[in-house]
């Protein structure tokens, strides 16, 4: 099922699929190594939902939940 | 001749502690980067009786145009051309860390790779095949743990066997952005001072990326029409 990153709950594990949104945040969040294919896990919100942390890539990245709102994934557990 | 070395890497992988093992304290110097509120430092030892000046470049994770520390580090690069660049890579989290590599091999630098905080990758539990690593990139790595002072005769060894024997690194894309990128360049060799100043191939690669300096660049140059219909 395709979702926002933004609407992952914690300890759910999914696939990135498209990064929305353009230039500078666009090329910053691939930059974090967000592309398509990654697996990105969210891991926990700050105490006002905002932002988030996750994990893709082997560490620990804290988006704002605007721009986790710009990545679609897949919650079908790709292995 | 002094050997003049940078070294860059991401934010937190003991490129610090790497430039204090290597510079004793008293032969450092620290201002900061014309114009910016960046902090430069640099310093000299001796090695098998030649001179190595090193650069401490800020720590970053990408090069573009858009941040103050990636930017400095790129001009760096490009304008002044060290000899050798030492890229710090930490060994508990490669595979953030090479994004990185990939885009200095871009920049067609003469590479040597420190593969460093190896104690904390075996406590990890993770285990380099770094002879593999290596031959895969094209260029030279070496096992260092920076906190303890192990490897450093080794990369010293590598940052002098580097400076002897240049090799510029390279990487290959997919043969559409390939044939993509052989179009950009055939157009950006017809301006001699553009491409002595900036790897042909670096400029192609940055164009199809949309990198806001690169096209400001050409934008000055009156190579723009026949830029902008290869990719009409």
């Amino acid at each position: 099922m395709e979702t926002k990153l933004s609407d992952l709950k914690s300890g759910n594990i999914a696939t990135v699929t498209k990064v929305a949104g353009s230039g500078a945040v666009k090329r910053r969040i691939a930059d974090m190594g967000i592309t398509p294919g990654a697996r990105i896990e969210m891991i926990r919100n700050a105490p006002l939902g905002d932002p988030i942390e996750f994990k893709v890539r082997g560490y620990l990245l804290t988006l704002r939940r605007s721009e986790a709102e710009d990545v679609m994934v897949s919650t079908e557990v790709q292995r | 001749m002094t050997v003049r070395v940078a070294l860059i890497g991401n934010p937190n992988v003991g490129k610090s502690v790497i430039f204090n093992n290597l510079v004793p304290g008293a032969r450092q110097h620290v201002g900061n980067w014309p114009g910016k509120t960046v902090e430069k430092k640099t310093g000299k030892y001796r090695y098998k009786g030649e001179e190595y000046e090193l650069v401490d470049l800020p720590g970053c994770y990408s090069l573009t145009a858009r941040a103050v520390d990636e930017l400095v580090s790129r001009t760096y690069i490009l304008e002044e051309k060290p000899d050798v660049v030492v890229d710090i890579v930490d060994a508990s989290n490669v595979e953030r860390n090479l994004y990185l590599t990939l885009l200095l091999m871009e920049l067609e630098t003469n590479i040597v790779v420190a593969l460093n905080q190896m104690d904390v990758a075996k406590s990890k539990g993770y285990t380099i095949r770094t002879e593999a690593l290596a031959s895969r990139l094209g260029v030279p790595v070496v096992e260092t743990i920076a906190t303890q002072k192990v490897g450093m005769e080794k990369l010293k060894a590598a940052i002098e066997n580097a400076a002897k024997s240049p090799k510029p690194a390279s990487l290959t894309y997919p043969s559409d952005i390939e044939d993509l990128i052989e179009k950009l360049v055939t157009i950006l060799s017809a301006d001699a001072s553009l491409v002595t100043h900036h790897p042909a191939r670096w400029l192609a690669i940055k164009l199809i990326e949309r990198d806001k300096e690169v096209l400001e660049m050409i934008q000055e140059t009156t190579l723009d029409s026949k830029i902008e219909e290869v990719f009409a």
